[in-house]
């Protein structure tokens, strides 16, 4: 910095200097121009004189006699002029002539002032230029040199991978867009006009790098919106909260759609959000690359949460989250239905009310989320459950769907034992790759049953470990459900 | 040594602030010959359009001599090739003497930059 200010200062004496020259060149531009108004001045009188002389043959004047004296006299020969040419060039002419001859000159003085004027107006125009760059460089003005040091491009790249995507084609991106974060950060942190800073290209990459985000939110939400697939719920959460953990915090304005910085480190608001949150502040100090999981499901009063729980990355989900918690927990959810600010609001208006609560339709997709799909079980589906799945962060399918679903899945006979669990659960530090279930549940909404026979998340494990009563009894159930859904469907 | 250094620093100066005069005395005239140029063409242009009716005198000291139109004509025009070949003249000379001043300052960059080393080891032995 002190460097940057020893260049400022130079560049702003080397401005001034520049400043000066121009103001010169324009004032001598000036001083002739005004010349040349004389010397044109000159001609016009001339020529008026060359036109009335030969109007009388003489004149009475009084001759200039040496340098102090005149004396009378006649002007005669009033039409013959003996004309300069130029160059000790002399031409006798009558006056007629001598005009054309003035009248030349004229046109050259006048070609000469424009002239003159066209550079005066040059260099005012560059004074004026260096004047602004005298400001710009003191920092005086309003505005600022952008400048961006690029000296952070060996920013380790390696981060993003030790992160694991629970979707195995998003993780590449992730990683890229990781990397990109780093490098952003890793730059942003140089300077303060940093907004501005980044290349063209890095501007891309960070657009691309949001946009998969929110795709992969999107399917989030989607997917486990009441049902919560518990291990990769939290897992994807906590791993996406642990990437922004990672990133260094002070990422500016380029994150127009990331509220989790700022969300993350506001103050848990509810007990699950808590424990999330504890699970993700740790996260963000150890930047390992553990993932934290709770299936902390919540209780219901802590399903009355602001948008602003730590686990809200993106507050419109978080919010959007809240209100099918409170909707199931109220019941009443239609108002609700219609706040349209997600593509996933909109599954959730396709939504048959049953038992009195909504009942998301059924999807024929297959998906092994826990929330289940259409289930007839609503009664069963604690909202709890539901939020407490959604809690964890991961919200599958909407709010309705995995109404439905939890009460089918194993998520809901896991719950209510899951809970005790979770507290011990929940900070496991869970190292190690979470793989997704399997594709499915990031790029389909969730609505069918989650198979207890997919243990690959430790989470899971953990779960059905918990629940290892219910798993079983559950399975069966499931199918009859499921089964039972579609052939409601049908 | 740093004196001997000194020395040829202040000698090499001194051709070079040399050269820069005999540069600046080109540039100058030069200009006038250009002015020179420019008003010739004015009186040739005036000349052509007089015709023979009025006669053309010539500013020799304090004294106007009657001329020729046409032998006017013709002077003028002779100087104003004498004037062409003059300013071509220094321009050539004037390269040169740019060229010539370039090497200079940059002799006298290094011997600067001598100096200063010889200087600088002046103090660290002082």
């Amino acid at each position: 910095m002190a460097e940057k200010g020893k260049m400022n200062i130079e560049r702003l004496g080397g401005v001034a200097r520049l400043r000066e020259e121009n103001e010169k060149v324009v004032k001598d531009c000036e001083s002739r121009i005004q010349h040349w108004q004389k010397v044109s001045g000159d001609y016009e009188a001339l020529n008026k004189r060359l036109k009335t002389l030969p109007d009388q043959l003489s004149y009475d004047i009084m001759v200039p006699f040496g340098p102090l004296a005149f004396i009378p006299g006649k002007l005669v020969h009033t039409n013959e002029v003996t004309a300069l040419l130029g160059d000790n060039w002399f031409a006798k002419c009558s006056a007629k002539q001598a005009q054309k001859v003035v009248d030349h000159r004229m046109k050259y003085v006048k070609h000469e002032l424009e002239d003159l004027s066209k550079t005066m107006k040059n260099f005012e125009a560059r004074v004026g230029l260096a004047k602004d760059l005298e400001t710009i460089s003191s920092s005086k003005g309003d505005y600022v040199d952008i400048r961006e040091d690029t000296g952070n491009s060996d920013t380790p790249v390696t981060k993003g991978k030790q992160r694991i995507a629970h979707k195995p084609n998003s993780m590449p991106k992730m990683d890229a867009v990781l990397d990109l974060k780093e490098e952003n950060e890793g730059e942003s942190g140089d300077g303060g006009s940093r907004n501005g800073t980044l290349t063209e290209e890095e501007l891309w990459a960070r657009l691309d790098e949001l946009e998969k985000l929110e795709e992969l939110q999107d399917e989030q939400d989607r997917l486990s919106d009441n049902a919560d697939m518990n291990g990769e719920d939290t897992s994807s959460m906590s791993s996406e909260e642990e990437k922004e953990g990672d990133a260094s915090p002070p990422v500016n304005g380029l994150k127009p759609g990331w509220t989790a910085r700022p969300h993350s480190k506001a103050p848990p608001s509810a007990d699950r959000k808590a424990g999330e949150d504890d699970e993700e502040e740790q996260e963000e100090g150890s930047c390992l690359p553990t993932i934290f999981f709770s299936h902390t499901i919540e209780p219901k009063k802590v399903r009355i949460n602001t948008g602003k729980n730590t686990m809200l990355k993106f507050s419109e989900r978080k919010e959007q989250k809240e209100h099918s918690k409170r909707k199931k927990k109220n019941g009443h959810s239609h108002h609700e239905l219609h706040k349209i600010t997600t593509p996933v609001d909109i599954y959730r208006l396709f939504v048959d009310v049953k038992n009195g609560e909504p009942v998301p339709r059924k999807s024929i997709l297959k998906s092994r989320s826990r929330e289940n799909s259409v289930c007839s079980d609503t009664s069963e589906s604690s909202a709890a459950d539901f939020e407490e799945r959604r809690v964890i962060g991961r919200s599958f399918s909407h709010d309705e769907a995995t109404h439905s679903d939890t009460s089918d899945g194993i998520t809901e006979e896991d719950s209510p034992t899951a809970v005790p669990l979770h507290p011990a659960s929940r900070f496991e530090a869970f190292s190690g790759t979470v793989v997704e279930k399997d594709p499915m549940p990031s790029a389909i909404p969730h609505l069918t049953i989650a198979l207890p026979a997919l243990p690959t998340i430790p989470e899971r494990k953990q779960e059905e470990v918990a629940s290892d009563v219910p798993p079983p009894h559950q399975a069966p159930k499931r199918v009859s459900k499921f089964k039972a859904a579609r052939l409601q469907q049908v | 040594m740093a004196e001997a250094i000194q020395k040829k620093l202040k000698a090499e100066v001194e051709k070079y602030a040399q050269m820069q005069k005999d540069v600046s005395k080109s540039m100058s005239a030069r200009q006038k010959l250009e002015t020179q140029l420019t008003e010739n063409n004015i009186v040739k242009e005036e000349l052509d359009l007089l015709d023979s009716t009025n006669t053309v005198y010539k500013l020799i000291g304090p004294v106007l001599v009657k001329q020729d139109l046409d032998e006017a004509k013709a002077t003028v025009t002779k100087r104003l090739e004498y004037i062409n070949g003059e300013i071509q003249r220094y321009e050539t000379v004037l390269k040169d003497m740019e060229k010539k001043s370039e090497q200079h300052r940059e002799v006298l960059s290094s011997l600067q930059q001598e100096f200063q080393r010889a200087q600088g080891l002046a103090v660290g032995k002082v």
